[in-house]
């Protein structure tokens, strides 16, 4: 009875701390082999990226609006209506949309949509054996499917979390418009609270957001098995992963940057 | 121009049929139908509860300890630290713990039903099911949006009281700009019952439309075991941008601008 009991809640958790090794272990052979020549990953690496940028334009650009316009820009203005301070929305934006809520939808939008695409297609793969015919041919499929899909996402997310923050900075201005304020003042608190250090961060981080997306992606995608069922599976784990793994990754570096630069909290 | 035109057409068309399922399913639930397969119905509610319910409620603490911390360090610098309760009632209770469910829902039920339905469709299990003259939109859709129902309003108050002791630990406990008693204060008095039921709202029509959207994409997979991974990844970009679209009507609807606090005019 305690024997089969202590089984049942060590066997999973067990599963897990060897899956999350396997996955460190692809990331040290992911950053080596991408360091060390020959680099043959160019050409797939472009088409990566080209891929991840015309999938998530649009979903992340309405999400942006959408969240943007309602959290910080309509919850926040209610608030400062009350002080009669609509004008400090734009302070506002610089916590909301470029420290937190840009960088959370750029990596959610991202893992939904661009990681579980990866994922699918290396399933697919793994299922049709492909990536043993790759091995036995003598093609390394880390080097060559991994390390491209791992820097493009890495970039994609990178770059894409700028974008982010303009759309959000957009539905902040709509809700200004929604309280008939004019937008002046906006950008005034706007532009005086903004901080390198914020933006910085707020890349940095999206950029790691990435690396965990890729590598939970793909490593999901390439240990993919049992048939029809074994794919979708894949992409069901994955996803959940992701967001657990860049939300807990989240908590710890947001903590780190604002008890670090104490400066970016003061309100000018 | 008819490139160009063919996008916009393919969604609208595609829009239509998702439409249409989901009048579909949502009938089959509302005229009872779907109370001949009640054993099923429950079958569901008890494997969402043993399989999902522990994810969710993870993803909506750690985005209450982030209301948490975001709240308690921006009031600081306000120099109200007192007031974080303010932002960490709204942050939790009417904005980002709805999004956090619904992420995690998304993630974890709507491409998990793709996953089994998808799998279902390939290796013909549904045809099957058809043949032997049982409603497959029944047995399959119905019962399972009915389980979710049954079980999900609880599974979001449990989370939200999840994220409302994450909010505390991280304002109290970890940051400690604010004493216990003068946390709850505000955080109590920022909020009342009907945001919760606002809340609740908004969180509910989410969690249908994941689930009808990962019915669709699963009972209408195609295209082998590869087409089963596409689908999955179809619902949840599909998912995603719903859940943000339904997460800023409720907004605009449920709270607009009256601020519904207890002090100013």
């Amino acid at each position: 009875m305690v024997r089969s009991v202590a089984e049942r809640a060590y066997l999973p958790a067990r599963n897990l701390l060897e899956e999350i090794g396997d996955m460190m272990i692809l990331t040290g052979r992911t950053i080596v082999s991408a360091l060390r020549p020959p680099y043959p990953y160019g050409g797939e690496f472009v088409s990566q990226f080209l891929f991840v940028l015309k999938l998530c334009w649009f979903p992340l650009l309405i999400s942006t609006l959408a969240i943007c316009y309602a959290a910080p820009g309509l919850q926040a203005a209610n608030f400062l209506t009350l002080f009669g301070a609509l004008d400090r929305l734009g302070g506002i934006f610089i916590l909301a949309a470029v420290r937190e809520i840009g960088p959370a939808v750029t990596a959610v939008v991202l893992a939904g949509v661009a990681g579980t695409a990866i994922t699918a297609d290396l399933g697919a793969r793994k299922i049709r054996e492909e990536l043993d015919a790759l091995q036995v041919l003598g093609v390394d499929p880390v080097k060559n499917l991994v390390v491209p899909r791992f820097l493009a996402l890495m970039v994609a997310t990178g770059l894409f979390n700028v974008y982010a923050i303009l759309f959000g900075i957009f539905g902040g201005l709509a809700a200004e418009l929604v309280n008939h304020q004019p937008l002046g003042p906006f950008w005034t608190t706007f532009f005086e609270n903004a901080d390198t250090t914020d933006l910085w961060g707020s890349v940095v981080k999206c950029t790691v957001y990435g690396a965990i997306i890729a590598i939970i992606c793909c490593y999901k995608g390439m240990t993919a098995s049992g048939g029809a069922e074994g794919v979708g599976r894949a992409v069901n784990q994955a996803v959940v992963l992701a967001f657990l793994a860049v939300f807990a990754f989240n908590y710890v570096f947001t903590q780190m940057l604002l008890a670090t630069h104490p400066e970016i909290l003061v309100i000018k | 121009m008819n490139e160009l035109l063919a996008m916009p057409r393919e969604w609208l068309s595609a829009a239509g049929e998702i439409g249409r399922f989901m009048g579909t399913v949502l009938s089959d639930v509302f005229g009872a139908r779907v109370l001949r397969f009640s054993g099923e119905t429950l079958r569901q509610a008890g494997i969402l509860i043993i399989s999902s319910t522990l994810i969710i409620w993870a993803l909506m603490f750690v985005l209450g300890l982030e209301c948490g911390i975001e709240g308690a360090y921006f009031l600081e610098a306000q120099g109200a630290p007192a007031y974080s309760g303010v932002f960490a009632a709204w942050c939790d209770l009417r904005e980002i713990i709805p999004y956090a469910f619904g992420y995690m829902l998304a993630a974890k039920v709507g491409t998990g039903i793709v996953a089994e339905l998808g799998a279902m469709r390939i290796s013909d299990e549904i045809d099957a099911l058809e043949v032997m003259g049982v409603d497959s939109m029944v047995f399959l859709c119905a019962t399972r949006l009915l389980g979710s129902w049954l079980v999900l309003p609880f599974v979001y108050i449990a989370g939200i009281g999840g994220a409302f002791l994450a909010s505390y630990i991280a304002v109290v406990q970890q940051v400690g700009v604010v004493s216990s008693g003068g946390f709850e204060l505000i955080f109590w008095e920022f909020q009342n019952p009907t945001d919760f039921l606002f809340s609740l709202t908004k969180a509910m029509v989410m969690a249908t439309v994941i689930v009808l959207v990962g019915c669709y994409y699963g009972y209408n997979a195609s295209g082998g075991p590869v087409g089963v991974g596409t689908a999955t990844a179809k619902s949840m970009v599909l998912n995603l941008v719903l859940v943000h679209l339904i997460g800023m009507m409720g907004t605009q609807i449920f709270w607009g601008q009256s601020p519904k606090a207890p002090i100013g005019g």
